[in-house]
């Protein structure tokens, strides 16, 4: 459990990032909070020759809030996002952070890194799915964005160019009325979800005028529940929730693991999104 | 006459002599241990479960970057003797250090590469190439023993059984018993594979020193002297040229009882080099290659008569040894009737082979009895529609019948089974708590009490087991070293030790310097294993110390013009009793002793110092406990949470409560861990799948619940201290105590619980199966 020999790089701009990826291609990955890479490679299941450390970036770890959306950068660590007012006002974002993990995990995780890392099971991910962040990619013909919806593609696969790294990630805020709910399964505190539903409402009086309705551990990316979010827009604030979580349940086809089979993760799905739409209904009434 | 002397520390939480280096990062491990030119080793490990070797090939591995050397079969091969252990015997016999022609599980070591680092030798060991002609894996231990697919062909065995006790009646009117009585109640039970995880995972640095000709180790292990033997004996040495040390061990929990294949290469390795080397296992290591537990099953039988009496149990039982068993310690079936008044047993064992990692010792290796008695009297209260705490109510001996023999032969004395039950009821508030059940269901929640009540045989005599020893000096200054045969691991022998030897001698607690872990210095013992350090080590340490405060009085009398008799000490002070003003220091006394030893007349002798061994009076020493839990489990995401968690328990005198309550908290969370969490999972072709922390659950602070503990204290008589050996039994009583309880949650569901593991998931299937069956 040795990471084989690699060279560790520690670029202080974003050009000088770009530049490193571009020079050593495939062979060069970059280190952001190596929650997930470090173990990865001590494991031996990968093996890069050469580390971009973007740690010594200032310009990646910065948070900067505009009257509609709240832009974190790659390299903000989880437990600072945690703690950090503009992000207090993207309320999903603030409640789904302190189900990563503990927090020694979130001192070194980074935002941006979860979300370029992928996994099915993270919960910022779905965040950024379930609000339709843009994410900001920064290669070398320049700045781009991506929706979320464009950006996950497969179990660790995104739409990031070779050579681009996520440079920051602008999350939408949502107005008065709104309210927000994280559920998750897992088997212990911290552990990845085996099922988990992240949803937010807008609602004017009972009508609920937007929502989302975002779902992890179900699949080989964060699903976002498209039918069952129209339905309780349909619905209103006193649609039957349970059968909203059997619409978003229904088409879900969960992959299996040692923690939990396919058909558990479909049976349970159904009141996990029911509690999280409770959750977000709630703090929309108050 | 009265003693000399004023209990003051044994019976009090006085704070552990550990706990400064421990708590401050300052414990000294294997991995913290280096020396002059010291290069490092990694294994090459099987990837398959059984398979051929048809080429090794180590040419770029040999050439690899501070890569020192690459061993395998063929070079340690005639350069090692005998290899088995004294408190197991010659028939058991450690594998060889590296496969020979074939592999027999996922992680059988195939080479052993020594480089300047670790990881230098990580990267050499991805560079030798495996020719591996795979065979089909036996892996359902079930099925085993009918499988003409036999693991150990290569050694012309004929089947896959180790061990073959068919059925054996104890009581003779077995038969008629069940033919005559009113229920009778058959269930499989059956406990999933889990293991010890140590928080040090082995390790060992291995030190030939040339020129001496000695072996130099310092090693995670519980047991120095078992493992000097063993080294003394492997390389044809005198002993005396084997030291072996262990400062700070971090957990063995039975793992590190014993030499392990890897210990013997690295020493192997380290005697062809002449320079020191050392292996520190990581994780993925110790969770796939060094040694699994439990996975054990039995059909259990018990015949119940009309009024709730259980008249006779059996138990055809089959455990898993794995390919290679580092110690087949399994079921002990003499034990099955546990602490109840159960007049008749019978038994069948059967101990099988399979393609996976081989079974080792694990706190309480016995203890399948407890978890299918306990979980079959579950299931056989609710048969006859009794409630579990009266079915065993009826049938729990009390301490006023004993002595008791079982139909085991277990002789059981000072214990105190049924007490323990309704102390630990009266804490839950059982009657309470079952109204609040029914409540609670009524409005869809789903509550379960669990109970097991259990036995320990601690102290037990096995070979090296039944002695221990030790050395106590009092030095030039009057201050106290006590030489132990212990190998400590974690039970602040340290400190309970010095309680003991502080009070027989009278002297200040942080007087007392114990010394343990260390072939040099220390009298020889088995090693910390067995629970047996507070009785036979606390009368070894006990005796000694006597003998010790015997010559303190003799020289002081001399000194004082007094007779012996008439001397007290206290706070390190001995005095005429009632004649304060008449008093020596234990360190002038000490100056005495040694200084101006010549001076003394020939029968009070000089120096203070002895050494003595100790056995208890009889084998074992019994202690018991109760264990009851209280789970919720959440009917939508099938997740069970401990609500409360309770042990009455019976250790005799306790030294020092906190380490008590200490060795429960422990053993309480290894049990609930190896139903709720932990569960180490082959697939059928015997590739493991749970092999990090990522899949292997163990419990956290965070799952663990409050843990409340009763004491009863009913004396030992084994051993002067009245105190009797407790450290299994946590993880021995919450076994089915959980599994009882999440039984007793789905129960109204119509869920037999009868094998765990029993996460979310398996609760799931249960509760789905029970649905369907329903349907």
């Amino acid at each position: 459990m040795k990471p084989s020999q690699f060279q560790h790089h520690a670029p202080e701009r974003v050009d000088e990032v770009v530049a490193l990826l571009a020079e050593y291609g495939d062979d060069a990955k970059v280190l952001a909070g190596g929650q997930s890479l470090i173990p990865i490679m001590a494991l031996r299941m990968a093996t890069y020759p050469h580390l971009v450390d973007i740690a010594r970036v200032p310009d990646l770890s910065k948070i900067s809030a505009t009257p509609n959306a709240v832009r974190v950068g790659a390299m903000v660590r989880q437990s600072h996002a945690e703690r950090d007012a503009a992000v207090a006002t993207v309320p999903l974002l603030a409640k789904a952070l302190p189900h990563i993990g503990h927090f020694q995990i979130r001192n070194r995780g980074t935002v941006g890194g979860s979300i370029a890392h992928a996994d099915p099971a993270s919960e910022l991910p779905a965040v950024a799915l379930a609000l339709d962040a843009r994410i900001e990619a920064t290669g070398p013909g320049g700045v781009r964005f991506i929706d979320a919806s464009e950006f996950f593609l497969s179990t660790w696969q995104t739409a990031l160019d070779d050579g681009e790294i996520l440079s920051a990630v602008e999350f939408p805020v949502w107005g008065a009325g709104s309210g927000f709910g994280v559920e998750e399964i897992a088997r212990r505190k911290g552990d990845f979800a085996l099922v988990g539903a992240l949803a937010g409402v807008t609602l004017d009086g009972d009508r609920v005028t937007r929502a989302c309705i975002t779902m992890i551990g179900v699949g080989s990316t964060p699903v976002r529940c498209h039918e069952a979010e129209a339905a309780l827009i349909a619905g209103g604030a006193n649609a039957d929730l349970n059968e909203i979580g059997r619409i978003a349940a229904a088409p879900l086809t969960p992959t299996h693991d040692v923690h939990a089979s396919a058909a558990y993760r479909k049976h349970v799905s159904p009141a996990i999104v029911r509690r999280a739409l409770t959750a977000a209904l709630k703090e929309a009434r108050s | 006459m009265s003693s000399p002397v004023a209990a003051r520390f044994v019976g009090s939480a006085v704070h552990r002599k550990e706990d400064r280096r421990l708590l401050t990062g300052h414990g000294q491990y294997v991995a913290d241990a280096s020396a002059p030119r010291m290069v490092h080793a990694a294994f090459l490990r099987s990837e398959h479960a059984k398979a051929r070797l048809n080429s090794v090939n180590i040419e770029a591995a040999l050439s690899a970057p501070g890569v020192v050397a690459v061993y395998l079969w063929s070079d340690f091969h005639e350069k090692f003797g005998e290899a088995w252990h004294a408190m197991l015997g010659q028939e058991l016999v450690v594998p060889p250090p590296l496969a020979i022609m074939d592999v027999r599980y996922v992680g059988d070591p195939i080479a052993l590469v020594i480089a300047e680092s670790r990881a230098l030798a990580e990267d050499a060991c991805g560079l030798i190439e495996v020719d591996y002609e795979a065979e089909q894996a036996t892996v359902d231990y079930a099925t085993a023993a009918a499988d003409g697919n036999v693991v150990h062909a290569a050694w012309g065995l004929p089947s896959n059984v180790m061990v073959d006790m068919p059925f054996t009646p104890m009581s003779p009117d077995l038969d008629e018993t069940f033919n005559s009585v009113q229920h009778v109640v058959e269930t499989t039970i059956i406990q999933n594979r889990y293991l010890c995880v140590p928080m040090e995972t082995r390790g060992v640095l291995a030190s030939w020193v040339p020129g001496l000709e000695e072996l130099d180790l310092i090693v995670s292990t519980q047991s120095v002297h078992e493992t000097r033997n063993f080294f003394a004996r492997y390389l044809g040495l005198d002993e005396g040229a084997v030291r072996v040390s262990a400062r700070d061990v971090g957990g063995g929990f039975g793992q590190k009882m014993f030499v392990f294949r890897e210990e013997c290469a690295v020493v192997l390795a380290t005697k062809l080099l002449g320079r020191p080397v050392k292996w520190i296992e990581d994780r993925l290591e110790n969770l796939t290659s060094a040694g699994h537990s439990r996975n054990e099953l039995g059909k259990v039988r018990m015949a119940i008569s009309a009024d709730g009496i259980i008249e006779a149990i059996t138990v055809d039982h089959v455990a898993d040894v794995g390919a290679y068993t580092p110690c087949p310690a399994v079921m002990d079936p003499t034990l099955l009737p546990g602490p109840y008044r159960i007049p008749r047993l019978g038994f069948s064992t059967q101990m099988v082979w399979t393609n996976t990692m081989g079974k080792a010792a694990y706190r309480g290796p016995w203890m399948f009895e407890t978890t299918a008695r306990e979980m079959a009297i579950d299931i056989a209260a609710r048969q006859i529609g009794m409630d579990p705490a009266e079915l065993r109510r009826r049938n729990l001996l009390s301490l006023a019948e004993l002595p008791f023999t079982s139909p085991g032969g277990k002789v059981f004395q000072e214990i105190t089974p049924l007490e323990t039950l309704e102390q630990a009821l009266g804490m839950l508030g059982y009657e309470e708590f079952r109204k609040e059940q029914a409540e609670a269901r009524e409005q869809g929640r789903w509550l379960g009490v669990g109970i097991c009540v259990y036995v320990e045989p601690t102290s037990m005599e096995q070979a090296t087991l039944g002695t221990e020893g030790a050395t106590i000096r009092i030095d030039s200054n009057g201050k106290v070293v006590a030489y132990l045969s212990t190998s400590s691991h974690g039970q602040s022998v340290e400190t309970t030790m010095a309680q003991i030897i502080a009070d027989d001698l009278g002297v200040a607690y942080d007087d007392v310097t114990v010394v343990q872990g260390d072939t040099q210095s220390t009298p020889y013992g088995p090693g910390t294993g067995g629970s047996r350090t507070a009785v036979i080590a606390g009368g070894a340490a006990h005796d000694a110390a006597v003998a010790v405060r015997d010559k303190v009085l003799a020289i002081a009398a001399h000194m004082m013009e007094a007779a012996p008799e008439d001397l007290q000490i206290a706070e390190g002070v001995i005095a005429v009793r009632g004649t304060p003003d008449r008093s020596l220091t234990m360190k002038e006394v000490a100056t005495q002793a040694y200084t101006n030893a010549h001076t003394l007349p020939g029968d009070v002798g000089s120096g203070l110092e002895a050494t003595i061994r100790f056995k208890p009076t009889r084998f074992p020493t019994w202690s018991n406990a109760t264990h009851v839990c209280v789970v919720e489990i959440d009917p939508d995401t099938f997740i069970p949470r401990i609500l409360r968690y309770i042990v009455s328990e019976d250790c005799g005198k306790m030294i020092n409560p906190q380490v008590v309550e200490g060795q429960i908290f422990g053993g309480v969370v290894q049990g609930l861990g190896g139903v709720l969490y932990e569960d180490f999972r082959y697939d059928p072709d015997g590739n493991p799948q749970t092999t990090t922390f990522l899949d292997y659950l163990l419990p956290t602070t965070g799952e663990t619940p409050l843990i409340e503990i009763g004491h009863i204290e009913s004396v030992s008589t084994t051993n002067p201290g009245g105190f009797k050996g407790m450290g299994e039994g946590g993880a021995i009583g919450a076994h089915a105590a959980v599994a009882n309880a999440v039984g007793d949650a789905l129960a109204h569901l119509g869920v037999n619980v009868t094998s765990t593991p029993l996460g979310p998931e398996d609760i799931f299937q249960l509760v789905q199966a029970s649905q369907k069956e329903r349907a």
